[in-house]
């Protein structure tokens, strides 16, 4: 068994003749707190097309499905899993693909882990989530992963789209921020999505979906 | 990782000579740095901005003890083990003892410098476990054996034709390919599986929130994802200068992070764990297990130039604003932290006995200390080690200096205050100098001044110094005035 050097390093580290705290200076201001909501929901759309995302808005439940229809067909997808949070489980997606002709599956279908990873990273070809959050300021989805929100399924398959009702758009980080971890609350894992998985560390090449998703595709509700 | 910070000048010299390297170093760090400087502009206020990061990392380094303790009862009410390892080969130990109780073969790995700075790669490979690092660029450096040659793009330098033979030779792929996103969909596909089937991923972590018991990490691809939401247990290993106090301080860190290493307002994903997965969800690690390095930080916290170094956030701003980087590249700094960053780091961490070239391998142009997000004054920090290395410091392991230039300086101190010594020696140095002009210019004059000689002339020497002129100026003009030199005045002698 290893030894926990806890004491040892607190100690030494306490007993390093202490120093003032340097004073902070103003709090930078986050220009995007004063936009009303119409301006907002613009900049959103542009940080995030900037980013490599794909916004479609859509003025309702039917317009939603019937956009999702034509994505999934477009991107040639016959199996997606879909999360079950509030904004995606109440469109119950599962009984909408068996009238259209995709079959969309939920965690829930996999009592067992390793069935689920197996369905999440080799079967689908599409992730359906909602988002808790879409912050402004640079075009970023917020995910807060729960029992409702598993974390793989906006990460393993090749394309994720995401429900956003705009209602969800806000300024800034810290609006989201200080929602999610209010009175306590820790969720286990918050994500912040900002466009497609990328890289350059070949050559300096740029190029879409290393790991994660090659396409993030927002369909933006109202 | 194997450590060759004793050569840096052989290892500079081989890549000053390698045309790939110099071709690459004529853009990367150009490119890197007008990206960061036009993400900082999208800031209301640069400066202000930059400032406030400035004070958070300033603050966080000046509480440490105390706000390490608050992270640590916040993680663990979280549901994390912590555990606090003194050195590489205690946090090493644990990993390896962990990674042996959950019977893993393999462990799937985020970018992470601090576990480069462990060894942990080859303490776990020592114990039969495969360690298969996840990062595209630092996947291609494992497989080659080659250290990060940028923070940011640690194999970026690599030619494909390596990387093609490499993946071929190693199973990654199987039809040869010199296109970089077929290589990289190559490396997708191979890691994939292992994520897929993974039981324990190790990251490091950018930035642990005392207030919220939260560890956060930064990236573009989504391998750290991965590595945090598909195997069971996770390890996430910091040194124990990450810390803030608040999250609104780790938010602001974030907006300066991602805009100084990649020129992004936001990277591709950012990740706050806090604790493994609860009761009945479906991914996420069941067990998260929170290692707090040491590893020479708490000696650095002594020192007031050294604590201040522990500010850094690893964006790597200051190798594209370096002139030094910009001609040698990331190799010759022969550890896990290269530039500037490396230059003040891996002295303090490892000592100057071998890392004498390093602290001097600057032109002190102060370039890093201005881009710098975090408050670090390397310039003087380097000096602070040179003058540490100079005087012996047992701390800092300094080598002194040899007998030569010992006697060189004592020599120089007699000359420099004697005057009349100094004119005389002046008047023959002059002599000796210009009698090896060749081409209007002096380009050599023995073999132990070539060092200085080779990449500069010096004009010749006037026969009259300006002491000289400045006697015969006065002499010129009438009679003696109040500003004649004093050396023309005069002296009354002292005693």
């Amino acid at each position: 068994m290893t030894v926990n050097d806890r004491e040892t390093i607190l100690q030494r580290l306490k007993a390093a003749a202490s120093h003032p705290v340097p004073p902070r200076p103003l709090l930078p201001p986050l220009p995007e707190m004063a936009l009303d909501a119409d301006r907002l929901r613009e900049v959103f759309v542009q940080r995030l097309t900037e980013q490599g995302g794909e916004v479609h808005p859509v003025a309702n439940r039917a317009a939603l499905l019937e956009t999702l229809g034509r994505i999934l067909a477009d991107e040639q997808v016959v199996r997606a899993m879909a999360a079950a949070d509030k904004v995606v489980a109440p469109l119950d997606l599962v009984s909408w693909g068996r009238q259209v002709g995709v079959e969309i599956v939920t965690p829930e279908a996999y009592p067992d882990r390793d069935g689920y990873a197996r369905a999440v990273f080799d079967d689908v070809q599409a992730g359906i989530t909602g988002a808790d959050f879409a912050v402004a300021e640079s075009g970023t989805l917020v995910l807060v992963h729960d029992t409702r929100q598993a974390r793989l399924i906006s990460l393993a398959p090749v394309l994720h789209i995401a429900v956003v009702p705009v209602d969800r758009i806000v300024p800034a980080y810290e609006t989201a921020v200080t929602a999610i971890y209010a009175d306590g609350r820790r969720p286990s894992q918050v994500t912040f999505i900002t466009g497609p998985s990328m890289t350059a560390d070949i050559q300096a090449t740029p190029f879409k979906g290393m790991h994660g998703p090659q396409k993030v595709i927002v369909l933006l509700v109202g | 990782m194997k450590v060759t910070t004793a050569h840096f000048k052989a290892t500079a010299r081989v890549e000053l000579g390698n045309a790939r390297t110099q071709r690459f170093l004529q853009i990367l760090p150009l490119r890197l740095s007008a990206r960061r400087n036009a993400a900082y502009a999208s800031f209301a206020d640069p400066a202000a901005a930059h400032a406030y990061g400035q004070a958070i990392r300033g603050e966080g380094v000046a509480r440490l003890p105390e706000l390490l303790e608050t992270f640590e009862a916040n993680a663990r009410a979280n549901g994390a083990r912590v555990f606090w390892a003194a050195d590489s080969q205690a946090a090493n130990a644990y990993i390896v003892d962990l990674a042996r109780q959950k019977g893993v073969r393999y462990v799937t790995k985020g970018k992470s410098m601090i576990t480069e700075e462990l060894g942990l790669n080859e303490a776990l490979a020592a114990n039969g476990i495969i360690p298969w690092e996840t990062d595209l660029g630092e996947f291609i450096a494992q497989l080659l054996e080659r250290p990060p040659f940028h923070i940011v793009g640690p194999a970026i330098n690599i030619p494909v034709e390596e990387i093609r033979d490499i993946f071929i030779a190693r199973g990654v792929m199987a039809t040869p390919t010199t296109d970089p996103v077929t290589l990289g969909r190559a490396a997708r596909r191979f890691l994939r599986d292992k994520f897929r089937d993974l039981q324990m991923g190790i990251t490091g972590v950018n930035i642990a929130v005392a207030e919220t018991g939260t560890v956060i990490n930064v990236e573009n691809e989504g391998n750290i994802r991965f590595n945090k939401s598909s195997p069971r247990t996770l390890v996430c290993v910091m040194s124990l200068e990450k810390v803030v106090p608040g999250m609104a301080d780790a938010l602001h860190m974030l907006r300066v992070l991602c805009r100084s290493a990649t020129g992004q307002a936001a990277g591709a994903y950012l990740s706050f764990d806090s604790g493994p997965q609860r009761q009945g969800e479906k991914d996420g690690p069941e067990e998260l297990h929170i290692v707090i390095l040491d590893n020479g930080r708490s000696a650095m916290v002594r020192d007031a130039h050294t604590r201040e170094v522990l500010r850094c956030i690893r964006c790597g701003a200051c190798l594209n604003a370096c002139p030094v980087y910009g001609k040698v590249g990331g190799y010759p700094y022969g550890w896990a932290y290269s530039g500037p960053m490396g230059q003040v780091l891996t002295p303090a961490l490892r000592g100057l006995s071998d890392t004498g070239d390093l602290i001097r391998a600057c032109t002190l142009c102060h370039r890093c200390k201005t881009i710098c997000p975090a408050g670090i004054d390397h310039p003087a920090t380097l000096l602070y080690y040179r003058y540490k290395d100079v005087q012996m410091d047992p701390q800092f392991n300094g080598r002194g200096v040899s007998p030569l230039e010992r006697l060189t300086y004592r020599a120089y101190g007699l000359i420099g205050s004697h005057p009349g010594l100094w004119r005389l020696l002046g008047r023959a140095a002059r002599r000796v100098a210009n009698r090896h002009r060749r081409n209007g210019a002096i380009q050599r004059i023995a073999r132990w001044t070539d060092g200085w000689f080779s990449s500069r002339d010096l004009p010749l020497l006037p026969r009259d110094t300006f002491h000289d002129r400045w006697r015969q100026r006065q002499a010129a003009t009438a009679g003696p005035d109040k500003y004649a030199s004093p050396d023309a005045a005069p002296r009354r002698r002292k005693g």
